[in-house]
């Protein structure tokens, strides 16, 4: 399942109008540790199904949103729950690490 | 037990260049080969943004070209398997591999082509700022740092091409270098070219001691190797190019030797000191660590593979499965003695009316069944029942003598 897009204005809505408890990796097309990250996303968001969302940044597309997060690197996957920014995990990281924090987002 | 769709002839760790050409040449060979790979297939290549020195690309893409490596195995028939190889028992003849995810294969022979990661410093800030500032990889993360200062760690062809490219982004980046003045781990051109780049700085004889910050990186604490005094360096960014190392971890149970920092030694075959299993690419004792070299020992151990695989099959099938007892002789081609004796050997044989079966053995190309049955000379014979030896002949030219050791 591919992970849905988001822009400013989507993401302002999903993020704080909805407070939905999500995740969102920030990523880029020619990145590799990003094309070994996105497609584990991929893989884990159909068993989060309606509890917990995945989100996809393009930052080439979407300048002023890694801007805002002063990121400086991808792939970042940042956590968000009730509008709140809940941590990031940065770099190559594992299903069982994104399971991990899913869970303590989620039982926050 | 693995069920019978998970035997193999050939298991491959690794699907960088050198996995990928055993591939191609294991699936040539008509064997029943399986490649497994964490990540994506291709390797190392795929993060470096041009390859030109593979011969007959004058200048090619590294992800296009590992494409091209896969698509050529999969017309030989080879699977491929997206997982991480975390266990494996090569203690029994048939050899076992588990996967990550539960599942466990076995194979008659395994290629360890699991190439290398780049090497942590594990220095305080290292981990804790990562993604903040520590990177490793100047395509994906070079453009987060426009206008910004930005350090690099190291003075290989790695870190002093990836320096160039960040100071298309960068305000300036400060090298640090292990060595005197003048002196790096790059190929001259490069190193003359960083020399000329004006927004290149270069900080000599020093290594970095702890990457400084809160939340993202605000520094650099320097260490200089000659004086032992320690610096501060302001910067926004840390791209560390410590070199390599290999991604062996997971056999270090596994009887396979390797050295100190996790290489595996092989001979010209590629063999490991474990029977059946071979190591080819970056994680095997080598001079030349490169895509085209990787190839090569991916060649070499599919052969040498294919050769070992074919000798366990007739062997199974003309003495584990033989009905009649076995005499099985070693032999060398080259030795008068034990061709005369190889000769006797068959009247006998033949005067007791075929009670056996006569098979050879020759020590020249079949050293790893020698090794076995601890053969060290020729002539020698073994007499064998369903693969159990019962005895072992005295090899005498004297027909009597030998024929009284066969009733
Ligand atoms: C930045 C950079 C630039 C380079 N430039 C060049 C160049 O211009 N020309 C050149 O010839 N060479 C170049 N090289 C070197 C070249 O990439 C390597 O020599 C080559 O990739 C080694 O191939 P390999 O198959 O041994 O290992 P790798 O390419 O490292 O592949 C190993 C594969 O095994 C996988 N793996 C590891 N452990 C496991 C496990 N437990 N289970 C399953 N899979 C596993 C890895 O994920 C990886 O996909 C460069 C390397 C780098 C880092």
């Amino acid at each position: 399942m591919s992970l849905q897009p988001l822009n400013s204005n989507s993401f302002e809505k999903i993020i704080y109008d909805d407070g939905e408890s999500c995740l969102v990796v920030f990523s880029r097309k020619d990145c590799h540790v990003c094309k070994e990250v996105v497609p584990i996303l991929e893989e884990l968001a159909p068993k989060y199904d309606g509890k917990f969302g995945f989100y996809y940044v393009d930052v080439e597309e979407q300048k002023p949103l890694f801007q805002r997060f002063s990121l400086k690197g991808v792939p970042q996957i940042l956590f968000f729950k009730d509008g709140e920014y809940q941590g990031k995990l940065a770099g190559a990281v594992d299903d069982e690490k994104v399971s991990d924090k899913i869970t303590e987002v989620l039982e926050s | 037990m693995a069920d019978i769709m998970n035997n193999y002839d050939l298991i491959i760790i690794g699907g960088g260049p050198a996995g990928l050409t055993a591939a191609i040449y294991g699936g040539r060979a008509r064997l029943k080969t399986l490649v497994i790979n964490k990540g994506t297939l291709g390797g190392q290549v795929n993060t470096t943004r041009e390859i030109v020195n593979y011969p007959g690309f004058i200048q090619t893409g590294g992800s296009g070209l590992m494409k091209m490596f896969k698509t050529h195995a999969e017309t030989f028939g080879v699977e491929f398997l997206k997982d991480e190889v975390n266990d494996v028992d090569f203690s029994q003849e048939e050899k076992m591999i588990r996967v990550k995810k539960g599942k466990e294969f076995s194979a008659k022979a395994v290629l360890i082509a699991c190439g290398c990661e780049p090497r942590l410093l594990n220095i305080p800030g290292e981990k804790r700022l990562r993604g903040s500032g520590v990177a490793y990889c100047a395509t994906c993360d070079a453009e987060f740092f426009e206008g910004e200062d930005v350090v690099v760690v190291g003075s290989g062809d790695q870190a002093i091409e990836e320096g160039m490219y960040i100071t298309k982004f960068a305000r300036k980046v400060t090298v640090i270098v292990l060595h005197d003045e003048g002196i790096m781990d790059c190929n001259k051109v490069s190193a003359e070219k960083a020399f000329q780049n004006d927004k290149m700085e270069f900080i000599w004889n020093s290594t970095i001691e702890e990457v400084l910050g809160k939340d993202n990186v605000e520094g650099v604490k320097i260490k200089n190797l000659k004086t032992g005094e320690s610096s501060e360096l302001i910067c926004q960014g840390v791209f560390f190019f410590v070199g390599m190392v290999p991604s062996t971890h997971f056999l270090k149970e596994s009887g396979v030797e390797m050295d100190q920092r996790g290489y595996i030694p092989v001979n010209d075959l590629m063999e490991t000191n474990v029977e059946g299993v071979y190591a080819v690419g970056d994680n095997r004792i080598k001079y030349l660590r490169q895509v085209v070299s990787a190839a090569g020992d991916g060649a070499t151990a599919a052969v040498a593979a294919e050769r070992y695989i074919e000798e366990l099959n007739s062997f199974n099938i003309n003495v584990l499965e033989c009905d009649k007892k076995v005499l099985l002789l070693f032999l060398d081609a080259l030795n008068n003695k034990s061709l005369e004796f190889s000769t006797l050997l068959e009247e006998v044989n033949r005067e007791l009316n075929e009670r056996y079966k006569v098979v050879k053995v020759d020590m020249a190309t079949k050293k790893n069944q020698a090794k076995k049955y601890w053969i060290e000379n020729v002539p020698s014979v073994l007499v064998l029942d369903k693969g159990q030896e019962i005895k072992r002949l005295k090899c005498s030219l004297n027909r009597e003598n030998l024929k009284s050791q066969l009733i």
